[in-house]
């Protein structure tokens, strides 16, 4: 397996966080529930609004659309009813999971259908309401399988290769889960939707820990829904009806969160400089909660060290880039038993 | 006399959206005065679980989209525990009709909706208070551009009108007045809905816009405010008679159309002199007025005396098939064909809102009505369909042509038909001879008898009544 041996930094020096800047708007990324990152940050947001679908984008943010939506829809192949992740291989085909289809349609990069599979059941490698996916190091696939309380893995193309989970609240049980993420190591991290917690386990699915509870305190969750884990195996878990992000420690010790700093984005001043109503209507009002996220589905990492927030209810991606430092054990002190008033 | 059963089956078609018959049983072990308590009550028993429609419908917990709203409120009826609080809420929607159509705004109109929910069953002065400092009634009646300086009566007109009184209990100079009174009611500038989706507003009173003048209102003078006029309404004896009216339209049984009712009597004033008296007693209460309304014999004798409105129907028959307990792409369908019925929820045609009783039928709805029916139980797989086939099969014999009909006719309500009706279907029932489920439920006998024979029944006129 070619997973990476080295781990994670032990530790980091975490030096900010700042928000970058936002990509799209109604017309252009119309109610986003999900976000890929290609080559060259090529983005793919899957998108629910409008007639739904794979809306390509760059970090440019695009605008007028400058390619159609992939997936129009329906229920026939290559078409999405609805979708709710969308991953990459390592070619940069598109992978979408389709909750209400319990399929994974596959696309090639610039829209072409390739081929489609899954079906409803409960039987190995069937789904009931297939709610998201990720790919392992080695190109095979987690699901999380909702209404069966399980994750599922299978291949790329669909052959069922293991499984785990049950209905309940236990370590390694689960109550409709959602996002579900594997880490460069081969760890899966599992969004469990109605325990308002995300599960880490071995790649074969051995309990390892479980964050979060319910509420909306720092480190709590409101029906959490999507989750990614990034170079320095930080995770962060789109809180979506507590509003935010949230970004935890490897160890998953809760770091800071994200409520949403949204600026217009550049597809947003086209559209805006062209029409006097909103612009008066925007002077008229407060417009604070207008940065904040709403709704969001999900959050995804590149290797670069972004953070790409879907502002599902806001119809637009809000971008943070991470600045953190790895240290070694030789570089930052044991972890301390109690606090010190005394510091240098 | 009426079996209990029946009794609470008419209950619930009325306080509610229909029930099948495990709910009815259930209902039924309770006693209907325990039921109308609970249904009076609905924070006594557990909230609709509204977590997976939000999580399906991902709109919802954004209140994105009337439209989506609607397919959430299809679900709520057909999934509560508490069937007064939706049904209190279509009442006030169709009362207090406002549209979609105007704004094209939705957090306010959902948010309308909720309001609803919450304070439907309290006293009428709550009510129309929280109606008064709703921003998507604001709107839709203009009050915003209600100024001290240049007055909009549309919204006081209404109030009095519409919401209220009826047409003939006041004057012109009293819908001036109450106009000044509600002068500076308005709500916040909402962030635009491009480029990033629509944000909710809220009330907002601004001083420097109300005129604060001495003015005289059905009688009494004083430096009136909005709550003041709210406080003179709802003493008013034309106020306590038309709510009253309305609830019994509503509740009761047809009713002519709103406008006519300043020169229409009610078809029975005794009842309209319960509620009234109740409403007075109350301090205008309308969970009182209702409970009055549900405990009288004028209700209890009222079956099938009016046409099911849209929401009624479709909810109404999808509890019958015992389906869509969890989102799908499918509970789209409901509002839809509402919609094609001519009630379109969170968009009403006027702020008279639907014609209601026989104008909800016409040549084109009542096709519609019958293809979605015939539809639903169409599925001999669903749980509802499977439930009347498992009480067939479960008499342990051959079941006769006249008992098949009377059965699905008891099952599917207690169903009352005409004689014409009736024949018809025992006409039907006969042509295949008796029913016999020796094996087992034969899916293949589900199909071509029983789905057949509750394709008939809800074809049939009585379907239409509640």
């Amino acid at each position: 397996m070619s997973q990476n041996r080295n781990g994670p930094p032990h530790a980091l020096l975490r030096a900010g966080f700042p928000y970058v800047k936002t990509i799209g708007m109604i017309r252009t990324t119309p109610a986003p529930v999900d976000i890929a990152i290609g080559t060259d940050r090529r983005l793919y947001v899957l998108c629910r609004g409008r007639e739904g679908g794979i809306f390509p984008n760059s970090w440019d943010d695009d605008y007028p659309q400058t390619s159609v939506a992939i997936g129009g829809k329906g229920t026939g192949d290559g078409e999405l009813t609805w979708p709710t992740a969308v991953i990459l291989d390592s070619e940069e085909n598109l992978y979408v999971a389709d909750d209400a289809l319990d399929a994974v349609t596959v696309f090639d990069n610039d829209g072409g259908f390739l081929r489609r599979w899954g079906e409803h059941g409960d039987g190995d490698g069937e789904f009931d309401h297939l709610a998201s996916i990720a790919f392992d190091p080695d190109d095979n696939i987690y699901a999380s399988d909702t209404l069966n309380h399980r994750v599922q893995k299978l291949t790329k193309d669909g052959r069922f290769l293991a499984k785990w989970g049950e209905f309940g609240d236990g370590p390694g049980q689960f109550n409709m889960p959602w996002g579900i993420e594997v880490d460069a190591w081969g760890f899966v991290y599992v969004v469990d939707w109605r325990n308002d917690r995300v599960q880490k386990f071995t790649a074969e699915g051995e309990f390892v820990f479980s964050l979060g509870s319910s509420g909306s305190g720092d480190g709590e969750f409101k029906r959490p829904s999507g989750v990614a884990v990034d170079k320095d195996g930080d995770i962060y878990v789109a809180d979506r009806e507590n509003h935010r992000a949230q970004l935890f420690s490897k160890e998953g010790r809760y770091v800071e969160k994200f409520i949403g700093d949204g600026t217009i984005s550049r597809s947003g001043r086209l559209y805006l400089i062209n029409n006097p109503g909103p612009l008066r209507q925007r002077e008229s009002t407060d417009l604070e909660p207008q940065k904040r996220f709403r709704g969001p589905v999900s959050v995804r990492v590149d290797d670069g060290g972004a953070m790409y927030v879907p502002d599902y209810g806001s119809s637009r991606v809000q971008i943070y880039q991470k600045e953190a430092y790895p240290l070694g054990a030789d570089q930052i002190a044991p972890p301390q038993r109690s606090p010190k008033l005394y510091t240098m | 006399m009426k079996s209990d059963i029946a009794l609470l089956a008419h209950l619930l078609r009325r306080a509610g959206f229909g029930a099948n018959r495990a709910e009815l049983e259930e209902y039924t072990s309770r006693g209907y005065e325990a039921v109308v308590d609970s249904l009076l009550h609905p924070e006594r028993s557990p909230e609709v679980d509204d977590d997976v429609i939000g999580r399906y419908n991902l709109g919802v917990v954004l209140q994105a989209s009337f439209a989506g709203e609607a397919e959430r409120w299809f679900y709520r009826m057909i999934n509560t525990k508490r069937p007064l609080q939706e049904k209190i809420a279509l009442f006030w929607h169709h009362v207090f009709a406002t549209a979609w159509y105007k704004t094209e705004h939705n957090p306010d109109l959902v948010r309308q909706i909720e309001m609803f929910r919450e304070i439907g069953l309290s006293d009428l002065r709550t009510i129309l208070t929280r109606l008064s400092r709703d921003p998507a009634m604001l709107d839709w009646l203009d009050n915003q551009e209600n100024h001290k300086d240049e007055p909009n009566e549309n919204y006081a007109r209404e109030l009095l009108e519409l919401f209220s009184m009826g047409v003939g209990n006041y004057s012109e100079d009293d819908i001036k007045n109450a106009a000044l009174a509600f002068t500076g009611w308005s709500f916040v500038q909402p962030i635009p809905g491009y480029p990033y989706g629509q944000y909710p507003s809220e009330f907002a009173y601004l001083d420097e816009e109300h005129d604060d003048s001495e003015k005289t209102f059905l009688g009494e003078t004083g430096r009136f405010n909005g709550e003041d006029i709210i406080d003179i309404i709802v003493r008013q004896p034309a106020t306590a008679e038309f709510i009253s009216r309305h609830l019994y339209n509503f509740f009761v049984a047809d009713e002519p159309q709103v406008p006519s009712w300043n020169q229409v009597p009610p078809q029975d004033p005794d009842a309209i002199k319960t509620l009234v008296d109740t409403y007075f007693k109350t301090g205008g209460d309308i969970r009182a007025v209702l409970g009055a309304l549900f405990r009288s014999d004028f209700f209890k004798e009222a079956t099938f005396r009016r046409v099911k409105c849209p929401a009624e129907f479709i909810a109404g028959t999808v509890k019958i098939v015992d389906t869509d307990h969890f989102p799908s792409p499918g509970l789209a369908r409901l509002p839809a064909a509402s919609t094609m019925m001519g009630q379109e929820l969170l968009n009403p045609p006027t702020v008279e809102g639907w014609h209601t009783g026989k104008e909800w039928i016409d040549g084109g709805t009542l096709a519609v009505r019958v293809d979605f029916a015939v539809q639903e139980v169409s599925d001999s797989s669903s749980p509802g369909v499977r439930a009347i086939a498992e009480r067939l099969g479960a008499q342990g014999r051959s079941v006769s042509p006249e008992e098949f009909v009377d059965i699905c006719l008891d099952l599917i309500g207690p169903l009352e038909v005409g004689g014409e009706t009736h024949a018809a279907l025992l006409k039907h029932a006969r042509e295949a001879g008796p029913l016999t489920f020796e094996n087992g439920i034969d899916p293949e006998i589900v199909s071509t008898r029983v789905v057949r024979l509750l394709q008939l029944i809800v074809s049939a006129r009585e379907y239409q009544f509640a």
